[in-house]
């Protein structure tokens, strides 16, 4: 019986060793990239490509061991606290430090077990091979907008069968007087001879006087009403058939659905002098570094082209991960324009009005190229002014202008405190 | 004869009034190139000799953009104020010592606070300061969590690193005021947690953390 049982223990505690131990396998080989993931990534990568820290591919080919028993021993306590390592006085140590700007690396002392440590070095050592990116084909950086051409404009099918009109006549015109000649020589009369063809048509107008006249007259109208039209396309880019605006091709093909669609970026965030200044802002590159310093490219096609050039506007190495290239501003095409003889605030509008900037801006988060949406004309403006209320919920530094609005107005008709109540339809508001 | 003169230029006329109107008429309908910024007329009035912000500008006969010209040597900008600390590693384990937060906590500086995060932070550090938000995710490495490694960081420290950035995070000093700054650091204190519970749990924290994930 007793020897029943402890065979018994034996066997289970034999396998609670193997299942300890493969385990603890388990865990190194899956946890060293999760950690290296959590804890390692922000500074560094496993390829060549230096971040905060140096990219540690071949890393421990370079590693010299020092006073330590093993590479590995070094990179263990490096990891665990790198300060202390340096003040040891490791020839390597100092080597790394120079090298990197006497960056402070974190110490994982107390953070990380020794197993976690030993984890993320066997990771670094052999680290997965990267696949080649062939992920989800997302929309390219934008720029070829999937419009149709349309077809041939209708006004070249027009001039195209004019000139097709005008040649057949001419050709019909040529065999008939030809004919007429013939049938003349043949009758014994005179040749009409070289009748031409302004002669011609001025005997059938002098025929068809009235037809001609009514014609002449809608022709005119509709060519007053085109010039009309035209009048109004003067110094607004806008298309107010298809409601689209300005679209200009950009230096760097930025996608707004990208930026503020998927990924969520508030656009106060690029465009951040929108609640301070009278201009929204066009983001310095240091703004789009913020991010793009760690994301060099993306599963988009094309990203890599696009991420380059603005490091190269912002004069960053990718090598060094120095900013130590020269810089080269990038030349961003101002989409909403208004002429200089109108005084616009963003601040005005959305700090105050609390406007949301897809009033005037229209659904920016779907748009891969930057585009007008609403006309600008001084009409768009002052309609908004006659129908938008004013915000007077949580804008106590207008509270006293507000109350005495209400006092002025207080029973004389049902009134909605518009815009154009406390002024907004004011000329020298706008214009001075 | 006169007469019969005199009608006939009238008629001409008013054939090349139809015309040009015609041909005015008909140019209007093609449709609008998208690169193309429009007719402008008159452009006196729309562009002025004052200096616009974006755009060029004509200098010595060299076209300057807008973003190559730079402030003027000796000037500072409208409520710039100076930030001591130098971004090094001494600067920031200074700044960490002696920083403090002078603005005292309010709940409209948190609700100021919370409102910056959402429109500064929120994408790379997520909506709870755990490092989960959509870019954050995309990051080679995502950013710490605050109530994480980064739960004892002290207030001097987060200001200086918003200020010069950290890591692979840039400095967000010409984005951000010195007063937004100290606000957002009152909303990451926030998100950090109670500091009596970091210490105990910093204790605890190396297997728990790695079990977590």
């Amino acid at each position: 019986m007793h020897n029943h049982m402890s065979h018994f223990s034996l066997k289970s505690l034999f396998g609670a060793v193997f299942l300890f131990f493969a385990f603890s396998f388990g865990l190194k080989a899956q946890d060293g990239a999760k950690l290296f993931k959590a804890n390692c990534a922000v500074c560094h990568t496993v390829t060549d490509q230096k971040l905060t820290g140096p990219g540690l591919a071949g890393v421990f080919d370079r590693i010299q061991k020092g006073s330590f028993a093993t590479k590995e021993a070094w990179a263990h306590a490096w990891i665990l606290n790198s300060d202390k390592v340096t003040a040891s006085g490791d020839a390597y140590a100092k080597k790394i430090k120079g090298e990197n700007g006497n960056a402070a690396m974190t110490v994982f002392e107390g953070q990380l077990s020794d197993k976690d440590v030993d984890a993320i070095i066997a990771f670094i050592k052999a680290p997965p091979v990267e696949k080649v990116a062939d992920g989800p084909k997302g929309p390219t950086g934008g720029g070829e907008s999937t419009e149709a051409k349309g077809g041939i404009d209708p006004l070249y099918l027009l001039l195209g069968a004019i000139v097709l009109i005008a040649i057949i006549i001419g050709a019909l015109r040529s065999v008939r007087q030809s004919l007429q000649n013939t049938y003349n020589r043949k009758e014994g009369k005179p040749e009409t001879g070289d009748v031409t063809f302004g002669q011609e048509v001025k005997q059938w107008i002098s025929g068809h006087r009235r037809l001609v006249g009514v014609f002449v007259i809608i022709i005119g109208f509709v060519g007053m009403k085109g010039c009309w039209n035209a009048c109004f396309d003067i110094g607004v880019y806008y298309d107010w058939e298809t409601k689209k605006g300005y679209k200009p091709e950009q230096p760097i093909k930025f996608s707004h659905k990208i930026h503020a669609g998927d990924n969520e970026i508030a656009c106060q965030y690029c465009h951040n002098t929108v609640e301070k200044s009278r201009h929204a802002g066009i983001p310095s590159v240091n703004v789009c570094m913020n991010c793009h310093k760690g994301i060099s490219k993306t599963a988009n096609e094309g990203s890599e082209a696009q991420i380059a050039k603005i490091y190269d506007a912002a004069g960053f190495n990718v090598k060094t991960a120095q900013y130590d290239a020269p810089q080269n501003p990038l030349k961003w095409i101002k989409v909403h324009n208004l002429p200089d003889h109108v005084y616009f605030n963003h601040s005005q509008h959305v700090v105050v009005g609390k406007q949301d900037c897809a009033a005037c801006h229209g659904d920016v988060k779907k748009m891969t190229v930057a585009e007008q949406q609403a006309p600008l004309t001084m009409k768009w403006c002052v309609e908004c002014h006659r129908k938008t209320e004013v915000a007077m919920e949580g804008n106590p530094y207008y509270d006293r202008l507000h109350k005495a609005l209400k006092e002025k107005y207080k029973g004389q008709y049902d009134v909605k405190f518009t815009v154009d109540k406390i002024g907004g339809l004011e000329c020298a508001k706008c214009h001075y | 004869m006169k007469m019969k003169r005199n009608y006939k230029t009238i008629k001409s006329t008013v054939f090349g009034l139809t015309a040009a109107t015609l041909i005015a008429g008909f140019t209007s309908c093609g449709k609008k190139d998208a690169n193309s910024p429009g007719v402008e007329f008159m452009p006196d009035m729309y562009v002025s000799p004052s200096m616009e912000v974006y755009g060029t500008r004509e200098i010595d006969g060299d076209t300057m953009y807008s973003t190559e010209f730079l402030p003027v040597k000796g000037t500072i900008a409208r409520g710039y104020l100076p930030y001591v600390y130098p971004n090094t590693p001494q600067g920031y384990e200074q700044a960490g010592l002696y920083l403090k937060n002078p603005i005292a906590l309010t709940p409209q500086v948190e609700k100021d606070g919370e409102v910056l995060y959402g429109k500064f932070c929120v994408h790379c550090h997520g909506a709870t300061g755990a490092g989960d938000g959509k870019v954050g995710q995309k990051l080679p490495g995502a950013p710490p969590a605050y109530n994480g490694t980064l739960k004892d960081l002290p207030e001097g420290k987060i200001f200086h690193s918003i200020t010069y950035g950290k890591g692979l995070m840039g400095n967000h000093a010409s984005i951000l005021t010195q007063e937004e700054r100290w606000k957002l650091v009152h909303y990451v204190q926030k998100l950090q947690g109670p500091k009596e519970a970091a210490t105990d749990s910093t204790k605890a924290a190396p297997t728990a953390t790695v079990a977590a994930k």
